[in-house]
């Protein structure tokens, strides 16, 4: 199996893994994500009807209302919450909610995430070493 | 980031539970954005006032930081709930929705937060000047606040809003930095502006936020004088298409007196037109439904001025909503007071049509828990974005004055 590792910046703190689930589009948490869930039900997204419980979300940054940091810290006292976040580029909505839920969260890779991770990859997040290593999917 | 001996002390828990949750928000925040120090605010506004956005968990957090001895140390304000608690079986809401959203509303107050409970703290006394840092959550108003008056303040989340008031202070990056300010993306408006209504700037808005996804657009092509609310509508709309912090109009906003200073002596990354073709396209697809009797007419997000409740009830007056369907005007309490001084609530609530203070009409508004409820019609961007996701009903995208004549009659015209 193929296996990539890629530098970053850690965000939040911790590890995770699971498997890759991969948006171009930015997320807005707020309006996007059912909480009881954790199904994505932006109408028109490419992620639609996709569940992020348990994935490593890979998206570029958030986007829309400021209240998406108590969506993504409800997700994560439900249990419904990604094991970890990557982004290009960390935005606050994003940074706080995992700060307050402790959601690994890591971004400005060496590569760009959205573009060398495919949505079924197996991808570990290390952020406290700062590394995300990719095992690619067999097609 | 750096850290004073007292910011240090309050990281590692030795000025109470609150100080350390608040502190280790801000740092996560400064690290990860690359701020050199934290700064004083004048200026906070808490997002996320709703049961929809905390749930109970949400509350367990803020109960937390009330037990843990949290205060705000500079001039605070807050968002909207879900529940007028004058009006909530008007409203037709549950008592199991007042008691939650109540909560809420009292915990703020302990923490000390002025309880204006609206997106529009701009309006409402809580005004950071030209130049001045705060640290605001609500994207309308954070983005109205950089943009319009002139003041600096990043887009950040209720909790990290609640940290910089507890602690009084905010990383320093992003639009706190003049560098970080000038346009990027320069938006030419080929559409007949003069002929655009308020709705139209709304859908501009959106249109260029879905466009410039985070970067800063600059237009040309508007009138020179804007109204609060034209103004006001291209806030709001700009980052529910995209992440836009701010924007500048040349002639118009207080960083943009010419094309060269609002771009800070350098060229656009790119440059886009927006044609009248673009923006028919975009009002079209913000309904999500064809147009039928809407079971509930909603007005107010952002928060209704008093000339746009003006503007409704005129447009109400000697008139009866049909029996069947519900209308809302939402506003601030201490705008809804003076409309009531000024007779303008008794048009309104004679037409059968409901003023409502502290609820927000978009995310997190209380639709879903009012009966029957299905199918709303709104002239709100914001609104018809996110109401068919937090809230599960189909939505109707209109002008202000269809989406009355749709409330009087049950019926759309052309």
């Amino acid at each position: 199996m193929e296996t990539l590792i890629i530098r970053c910046k850690r965000v939040v703190k911790g590890k995770g893994c699971g498997e890759a689930l991969v948006s171009r589009e930015p997320i807005s948490f707020v309006g996007s994500i059912d909480k009881d869930s954790g199904v994505i039900v932006e109408r028109g997204h490419e992620l639609e009807g996709e569940s992020i419980v348990g994935k490593v979300l890979v998206f570029p940054h958030g986007k829309g209302s400021t209240a998406g940091s108590y969506i993504i810290y409800s997700l994560a006292k439900r249990k419904k919450a990604p094991a970890a976040i990557i982004n290009i580029k960390a935005e606050p909505i994003i940074i706080t909610g995992a700060a307050m839920a402790g959601i690994p969260l890591v971004h400005k890779l060496e590569k760009n995430p959205t573009k060398v991770i495919r949505t079924g990859d197996y991808v570990i997040v290390d952020a406290y070493n700062e590394i995300v290593q990719v095992k690619k999917k067999i097609p | 980031m750096y850290l004073t001996k007292e910011e240090e002390k309050m990281l590692d828990g030795e000025m109470g539970v609150a100080a350390e949750a608040a502190m280790k928000i801000l740092v996560a925040l400064g690290d990860a954005c690359e701020a050199k120090r934290l700064i004083p605010v004048s200026s906070v506004h808490i997002s996320g006032g709703t049961y929809y956005a905390l749930g109970d968990e949400g509350i367990e957090w803020l109960d937390g930081l009330v037990k843990g001895g949290a205060k705000c140390k500079v001039p605070t304000t807050r968002n909207p709930g879900m529940v007028d608690h004058e009006q909530w079986k008007e409203m037709g809401l549950t008592e199991l929705l007042k008691e939650n959203q109540g909560k809420i509303d009292n915990l703020y107050k302990r923490i000390g937060v002025i309880p204006i409970n609206s997106c529009l703290p701009y309006l409402l006394g809580n005004i950071p000047l030209c130049g001045a840092h705060f640290a605001w959550g609500g994207s309308s108003g954070q983005v109205f606040a950089n943009s319009v008056l002139g003041a600096r303040g990043n887009r950040e989340g209720g909790p990290a809003n609640i940290a910089a008031s507890i602690i009084g202070k905010t990383p320093e990056y992003g639009l706190h930095l003049t560098e970080n300010r000038y346009g990027e993306i320069l938006v030419k408006v080929e559409a007949d502006a003069k002929k655009f209504d308020v709705t139209d700037y709304a859908i501009l808005g959106y249109f260029v936020g879905r466009q410039v996804v985070e970067k800063i657009p600059v237009f040309t092509g508007l009138p020179k004088y804007l109204s609060l609310e034209q103004l006001r509508a291209i806030a709001y709309s700009l980052p529910v298409g995209g992440a836009v912090p701010m924007f500048h109009i040349v002639g118009v906003t207080p960083e943009a007196k010419d094309l060269n200073t609002a771009f800070g002596g350098k060229k656009p990354d790119e440059k886009i037109t927006v044609t009248s073709e673009e923006l028919k396209q975009t009002k079209e697809k913000l309904s999500s439904v064809g147009r039928k009797k809407p079971d509930l007419v909603c007005f107010g997000c952002p928060h209704c001025t008093y000339k746009e409740i003006k503007d409704i009830a005129l447009m109400l007056k000697g008139k009866r909503i049909d029996s069947e369907i519900r209308l809302w005007v939402c506003t601030a309490k201490q705008i809804k007071e003076i409309m009531r001084r000024w007779g303008l609530l008794d048009i309104i609530e004679k037409a059968g049509g409901l003023v409502i203070s502290d609820v927000c009409a978009s995310v997190g508004a209380p639709f879903k828990f009012v009966e029957g409820v299905k199918v709303i019609a709104t002239n709100s961007v914001k609104t018809a974005f996110y109401a068919p996701g937090t809230s599960g009903v189909d939505v109707i995208f209109a002008e202000t004055n269809e989406c009355i004549n749709a409330a009087i009659t049950g019926r759309w015209e052309g």
